[in-house]
Order: C-alpha cells, then sequence, then structure tokens
C-alpha cells in the first residue's frame, strides 16, 4: 500500500500578502495585488504591471551579510519556509533531519541577480560582485533552505517553470512514497525579473490593465512573484507528533501535450489527460471533485484549452464545479504559481472558501464554465484539484482532500 | 506515429492503473545514447572510454584569455541532421539538438518500435544543470542592447528549461510522464531515479532518462568567477585528476547521455536487450554550504547505503569525484564508511576524467555504467598520476580493469549538498551476455 500523506505546515509570500492569514484574507476578498513595477524600470515596455510582493521589509528577516548574498527568489522562498516550518511545529518537535528532504520548484530563480551582475559585466564594469554568481544555479533556493535548518534529507529541484512547484510537490510526495523522508518541504519560490518579463512580453502574451483568466475580454498573462510552501509528511509520523493536519495529498498526475513549444495542444486533450491520471492515482472518481483551482493564466489559448479539458473529464457536471482563478490577484507567479496555487487549494479545504476569479465581467462563449466570478463562496468542500500547465505541454495536476482518519 | 486515443473514448480509468495499487516492477535499462566529447554514438564513446582517451583542449569559440583557465572538454562538430526532423531541428538551439540526438540514438540501440508503443505509456525525465544557459545569455544581451523591442521571442521559448524535454516530447510524441530536474551536479541522477521509480510503480512502460548540458561561455565565466575551475587560486597545473594528490579543480565539459528505461517484463515481451538493471536509489543531503560538496561523507554514505548482503555483491562504483580537493576526500571516506574492510576489493573510477565536470554528466555516466555491467570492463580514471593518501581507494589507474561487476553504485554529488547513488545490478540472464562483447 502507499503511504497517506498529509499537509501539516504552509507558508505564503505573494503580491497580497507576505504571510498566510494575509495571502488567505485576500484572496478571499478578491484583492487584486497587481501594480506598476518597481523591480526594473518598465518604460520602454508596451507593459507596465506586474504583481509585486511589496510591504516586506528584508532586513526584519535577515542580516546585512545574509543580504548581500540572498536573491530574491531566496527571500521570499525562506520567509514562506520559516512560516510553513512554525505551522508545522517542527521548530520545537525533536525530529530526524536526517528524514526530512527539500523538493522545490524553479523558474527564473535568482536570475534577477545575475542579471544585475551581466548588465554590469557587459556595460564594461570591471570587476562585479562575484557573490551576485551564487544564485546561477535553479538549485539554489532549495539548498538554502536545507542548510539554514540543516536537513539532510533528499534535496532536489524541478525545473518546468510553469508547472515547477506543482511538480515539485509531486515528487516530494514520491520521495516519502519511496522510503527516503517522512517530511518534505516543498512547493516554490521565484521572483520578477527582465528576462521573464520581456520575454512573455515578446510572445505578447501579457495584458497591458489587468488579468482576467476566462473572460472574454482577456488578453494574457501578467507576471506575479513570491513563493508558496507546503510541508509534505507522512500521516503517521504527523499523528505522532499530534500536530493539527490541514489536508490530505492524494496524488497526482504529470504528462505532456507532446504538441507545441509554447501553445497548449488546443481542444484540452493534454488538460484531460492529466487531470485523468490524477484522479486515477488518487483512487477517486470525477464524480466527487467538489473544485477546481484553475491554471487560469487569462492568454487567449490556455484559458480555452483548460475549459475543454475540464468539460471532457467532467461532462455535464463540469458547470456545477466553482473554479478559481487566482492568478487574477496573485499574477502568474512562474516558478512559485503551483505552490501558490497549492497552499490556496489546500486552505479551501480547511476553511470551505473558495476564492474568487476577479475581472471577471464578460463571459467568453468558448469559456462556459462557473469560475466563482469576482466573490469567494462557501462550500463544503472534501475533494479540490490543482492545475499547472507549462510551456511545451508540462502538464501537472495535484489532488488533494479534506482530511479524515478513516 | 500512431495516435492511440483509447485512453479518450473509454471510461474514466480503464486504461491506467488501479487505483491506489503500488506496482513492484524490475527496471532495466535497454537503450544507451551518447553525445560525448570522447564520442558520439555508444560504439565510439565506448572504445575511447576504456582506451582512457582524454578530450581536454583549450577553449575553441569564445575568448578564455582573461581567466586563469583555458581548457575545456567540448563536443566535436556534430551534424544534427543526421538525428533531428529538419522541421523540429529549426526550433532547437545547441542544448536541445545535443539531448535530442542522444535520445534518437537511445530509442534506435532500443530497438523499440515507435509504432508499437502507447504514446501515454512512454515518459521523459530529463536533468540539465544549466539548459540552455547560452540561449539565456543571447537572449539577455538583445535585451540589453536593444531594448524590449530587441527581445526575440524564438530565443525565449527555447531559453526555459524544460524546453530540451519539450523537444524531446514533440520529436517522438511522447505523452506520458514528462518532467525536468535542476539541482547542480546530482540533476540527471534525478531524473533517473524519478524515472525508476515511475516504472517501479507501474505509471509508464518505458522512460527516456537522463539528460545533459552544454559548455556555453556565460557558463565558463560564472564557474571561473566563483572558483570552481582548475587550477583554483592558480597553483599547479591546470587538469582534470581525480583522487591525484595535485588536483586543483575541475575541467568543465558537456554532453548527454539519455538511457531507455523499462519495465523488465515489458522488455522481455519484446525481446529486447538488456544492459543491466537498476535496483535501488538513495539519496541524502548535506548542509556544509552553499558551495560546498558534503565535507566529511557522511550523506554521500547515507546515499550509498545498502542492506548487509547487497553490500557484498558490489564491485564497481562509478565515483563522483570531480578533481576538486573537497569532494574526492568525502567521497573515499563515505566509501570506506559503507564498505569498511571490502573497501578495497571494490574498483573504483571516475569517468568525469574524460569527459569533464558538468551537472547533466550522471546520464553519460549511467551510460558507461551500463556497458561496464553489460561487458564487465570498467574504463580508467585518467590523468592522475599521484593517488592521494588520502583517496586511498583502489582506483583504475592507467588502463581498463576486465572483472565480472554483480553489482554497482552511481554516485552523484553536487555542490550545496545534493547526495544521489544509484543501485545497478548485472541482468542474470546470461544469454544475453556475449553478442556484442568485442571490445
Amino acid at each position: 500500500m502507499r503511504k497517506r500523506v498529509v499537509v501539516t505546515g504552509l507558508g505564503a509570500v505573494s503580491a497580497v500578502g507576505n504571510t498566510l492569514p494575509e495571502f488567505w484574507d485576500s484572496l478571499i476578498n478578491g484583492k487584486d495585488g497587481i501594480k506598476e513595477i518597481t523591480a526594473f524600470d518598465p518604460s520602454p515596455y508596451r507593459t507596465k504591471i506586474a504583481a509585486e510582493v511589496s510591504g516586506l521589509d528584508p532586513r526584519a528577516h535577515f542580516s546585512k551579510k545574509e543580504l548581500r548574498r540572498l536573491s530574491r527568489c531566496d527571500q521570499f522562498g525562506l520567509i514562506a519556509f520559516r512560516e510553513a516550518w512554525r505551522s508545522a511545529r517542527l521548530d520545537g518537535d525533536p525530529i530526524d533531519k536526517k528524514r526530512v528532504g527539500v523538493v522545490l520548484g524553479a523558474g527564473s530563480g535568482g536570475i534577477l541577480s545575475v542579471e544585475k551582475y551581466f548588465r554590469d559585466f557587459y556595460q564594461g564594469m570591471k570587476r562585479p560582485s562575484p557573490s551576485l554568481l551564487i544564485s546561477y544555479s535553479l538549485a539554489t533556493t532549495t539548498d538554502l533552505i536545507a542548510i539554514e535548518s540543516g536537513l539532510r534529507g533528499p534535496r532536489t529541484t524541478t525545473a518546468t517553470v510553469c508547472s515547477s512547484s506543482s511538480a515539485s510537490i509531486s515528487v516530494a510526495y514520491e520521495l516519502i512514497q519511496m522510503g527516503l523522508a517522512d517530511v518534505m518541504i516543498t512547493g516554490g519560490s521565484d521572483s520578477i525579473c527582465e528576462v521573464s518579463y520581456s520575454g512573455f512580453s515578446s510572445l505578447k502574451l501579457v495584458d497591458p490593465e489587468s488579468c482576467k483568466p476566462f473572460d472574454k475580454r482577456r488578453q494574457g498573462l501578467i507576471i506575479g512573484e513570491g513563493a508558496g510552501i507546503l510541508i509534505l509528511e507522512e500521516l503517521e509520523h504527523s499523528l505522532k507528533r499530534e500536530v493539527p493536519i490541514y489536508a490530505e495529498f492524494l496524488g497526482y498526475g504529470i504528462c505532456a501535450d507532446a504538441y507545441h513549444l509554447t501553445s497548449p495542444e488546443p481542444n484540452g486533450e493534454g488538460v484531460e489527460r492529466v487531470i485523468r491520471i490524477a484522479l486515477t492515482h488518487a483512487g477517486v472518481s470525477p464524480e466527487v471533485v467538489d473544485t477546481i483551482n484553475a491554471h487560469g493564466t487569462a492568454t487567449p489559448f490556455n484559458d480555452i484549452a483548460e475549459t475543454r479539458g475540464i468539460k471532457r473529464v467532467f461532462g455535464e457536471r463540469a458547470k456545477e464545479i466553482p473554479i478559481s482563478g487566482i492568478k487574477s490577484m496573485v499574477g502568474h507567479c512562474l516558478g512559485s504559481a503551483g505552490g501558490i496555487e497549492a497552499v490556496a487549494t489546500v486552505m479551501t479545504l480547511e476553511t470551505g472558501i473558495i476564492p474568487p476569479t476577479i475581472h471577471y465581467e464578460v463571459p467568453d462563449p468558448l469559456c462556459d464554465l462557473n469560475y466563482t466570478p469576482n466573490h469567494s463562496i462557501k462550500k463544503d468542500v472534501r475533494i479540490a484539484l490543482s492545475n499547472s500547465f507549462a510551456f511545451g505541454g508540462n502538464n501537472v495536476c495535484l489532488v488533494f482532500k479534506k482530511f479524515s482518519s478513516e | 506515429m500512431k495516435v492511440n486515443n483509447k485512453l479518450l473514448n473509454k471510461t474514466p480509468n480503464s486504461e491506467l492503473q488501479t487505483p491506489n495499487s503500488v506496482g513492484s516492477h524490475r527496471v532495466v535499462i535497454t537503450g544507451l545514447g551518447i553525445v560525448s566529447s570522447i564520442g558520439v554514438g555508444k560504439e565510439e564513446f565506448w572504445k575511447n572510454c576504456l582506451q582512457g582517451v582524454s578530450a581536454i583542449k583549450p577553449i575553441r569559440g569564445f575568448d578564455v584569455s582573461s581567466y586563469l583557465s583555458k581548457l575545456g572538454v567540448q563536443l566535436p562538430e556534430i551534424d544534427f541532421k543526421t538525428f533531428i526532423k529538419p522541421a523540429n531541428l529549426r526550433r532547437m538551439d545547441r542544448i536541445g539538438k545535443i539531448v535530442v540526438s542522444s535520445v534518437r540514438m537511445a530509442l534506435d540501440d532500443s530497438g523499440l518500435d515507435l509504432k508499437n508503443e502507447d504514446p501515454n505509456r512512454m515518459g521523459l525525465c530529463i536533468g540539465t544543470g544549466l539548459g540552455s544557459s547560452d540561449t539565456v545569455d543571447q537572449f539577455f544581451r538583445s535585451l540589453l542592447k536593444d531594448g524590449p523591442t530587441g527581445a526575440q521571442p524564438l530565443l525565449f521559448q527555447t531559453a526555459v528549461p524544460n524546453a530540451i524535454s519539450s523537444h524531446c516530447s514533440i520529436e517522438y510524441g511522447i505523452k506520458g510522464v514528462n518532467l525536468t530536474f535542476s539541482h547542480k551536479e546530482t540533476s540527471t541522477e534525478m531524473a533517473m531515479a524519478f524515472a525508476c521509480h515511475q516504472l517501479k510503480e507501474g505509471k509508464a512502460d518505458v522512460i527516456l532518462a537522463g539528460g545533459g548540458d552544454e559548455l556555453s561561455e556565460p557558463l565558463y565565466h560564472v564557474y571561473s568567477m566563483l572558483g570552481a575551475l582548475s587550477p583554483g587560486r592558480g597553483r599547479g597545473s591546470e587538469g582534470m585528476r581525480p583522487f591525484d594528490q595535485d588536483r586543483n579543480g575541475v575541467v568543465l565539459g558537456e554532453g548527454s547521455g539519455i538511457l531507455v528505461l523499462e519495465t523488465l517484463e515489458h522488455a522481455e515481451k519484446r525481446g529486447a536487450r538488456i544492459y543491466a538493471e537498476i535496483a535501488g536509489v538513495g539519496m541524502a543531503g548535506s548542509t556544509d554550504g552553499l558551495l560546498r560538496y558534503d565535507q566529511k561523507g557522511d550523506s554521500i554514505a547515507k546515499a550509498m547505503s545498502l542492506a548487509a548482503d547487497e553490500i557484498q555483491i558490489v564491485d564497481y562504483i562509478s565515483a563522483a569525484a570531480n578533481s576538486t580537493p573537497d569532494l574526492d576526500h568525502a567521497e573515499t571516506l563515505a566509501i570506506k564508511k559503507v564498505f569498511g574492510e571490502r573497501t578495497r576489493e571494490i574498483s573504483v573510477s571516475s569517468l568525469k576524467s574524460m569527459i569533464g565536470e558538468f551537472d547533466g554528466s550522471g546520464g553519460i555516466r549511467a551510460c558507461g555504467m551500463a556497458l561496464s555491467l553489460y561487458h564487465g570492463m570498467i574504463p580508467p580514471t585518467i590523468g592522475t598520476k599521484h593517488l592521494d593518501p588520502e583517496c586511498d581507494l583502489n582506483v583504475v589507474l592507467g588502463q581498463l580493469k576486465r572483472k565480472e561487476i554483480r553489482s554497482a553504485l552511481l554516485n552523484g554529488c553536487s555542490n550545496g549538498g545534493s547526495n544521489i547513488s544509484l543501485w545497478f545490478k548485472q541482468y542474470s540472464s546470461s544469454s544475453f551476455f556475449s553478442d556484442e562483447s568485442n571490445f
């Protein structure tokens, strides 16, 4: 039999809140975190907005010396990790740190720091600070979390960008199944950088006004940043520690469209397959799914393909399932999107509140499902899915369940 | 390729694994694809590997005059058209071409006929440390030069690390599990470990696993600035010499290695040649610092730990040793810790001495491991003249060693502290053993 794996800790840093309670309160109240960019000068760009983390004083969390070396991505990851670690009460309990591992998903990682280095270098500066280059590897934030807390279990980093941190949660779960760890720190962290901003901009995938998933007026995504960290724990281990359980992680699906480098398979065939694989792994039928946290990037093609895929799985019942597109509030956080959305999905199970898709005004006949427009709803949720899809058709779907001890 | 619509037309779940069942399939290696600096393709690679050929040369293609280090282990010119469909080739950057070519060779070597395979039951698990570092650099330079209007969408879409596995999935229509790992020098080892677990659980029949990296100018710059390249701070001569008392850092390499991993049932059903079995994986983290390897070898030892009876049948270790003072010593301590009195009986070699060090080296080294088990031959560690008394292992120096290998470990260790060890076993059906052992 597979081991049962539960979520015992959560941490979040996002454009709508730098702690889990603040993040969740903003989401269920439909707060828009998208503002004018400050990380770099947006004036040469067609679009000038992003979902940046604000009001976070790094000096409250890190020493001056640490701040010289930590990228913005590292900072978000460490702050969200510390919150998750405390919420899982791992700071007090005597645990075997050889059985605690870390798997994060990465997107642009610390490229913001690397960009600074190479900008200086290419513009002729003799010796830009090499400490900016520590972030050259996408593994840096993962390693920092393990090193800070002395975690000596398995460690790796997934790198499928827009679905990275959903993939990382799947890998973390499997490392527990493989018997290599009892507790896994997982999710992801990412920060805005000019490479990713200009990249999506060059693909004409960025909306200049706001992020409007599934709305007919949608023009594209808005880049976001932040971190969403989950602590996965083998059930017996968590019961021994008598720690509160947020939810159970039932399983996942990972598959490929094998269709195009940037466009999703238009008929939702890849979306359908990944949801089916996840449900099969989780051992639940489509009839019992209560809500879906959508990938919902607000790009014209993604939202249609995702809608079609959901309809292919759930048939007539698709219209009854409340769907959330929280990227309308937190933006598309790339390497941390799946982690942040998984945190929101778990909170939905915990609180019975489904966050809304905001800026939803004009229905699109091609996106004709219940996207929980503009206001959160209350619902007794037992089974929740979280979708993440990436460039190249790297699809992931996660299945969470309200915890009960049977 | 035949499009499999079975999944879509049948009732949900009927094609997939029974819920909550945990399979225990055996995982075997049935195909090898290698793009290395000492040979493109299995035959050339293995011949040069056994002969201990060095491909370390002065860097070509960019200017290294401002660095202390001058050497690298670069790939020969490769005609990628012979491996990749022209329509797809246009969309690929260099690392994409390198990895897709190794996938092509692995599929050819395995004898798999894709027409007979369900694309949903085939997967890709790719490891790459820095992926398209050169493309990212080009993209960034164009951004700096011309502002946002200079940013080129075609460069951006190949710049993401998972573009490599997307190229592979598109080239061959592979629709099952698809995942990219990027964790420094354990990227490919993790990709193989995850692939093995998927197969063991019956979630796929065949997974192409491995990966690689390219040696680009920005990457050389970063390694150099971080002080990771031989000759370190300038003492001694530049070179790759694992376990040598005069080792002083790595020489950067590049390349890709892909293994066709398959459940034993699936391989037997189609009568595939089986190189070896992958029977286990261990992982452990060390926490000595962001750019440091495990200092005392405890975590490497934990990753290598096996049951008492399993320890008795390990005959070879393909070491992670990369000619850095720390890692080679820590790995020595770890091997002694695990094997105790048996340490001297175990042959140790580092293929990095020939192919250089790079994050995704595990794919090529795993291909080498499969060939070692299949042929009963261990390639030498080259460049090493004076074995460090602190690295007093049974290192295969000078020339290859013939030896029956019952089982062997492939170690991967990353700076920052991820350590992975994969346990390979000889596949026991001896009828397959002699058909190619002509090297």
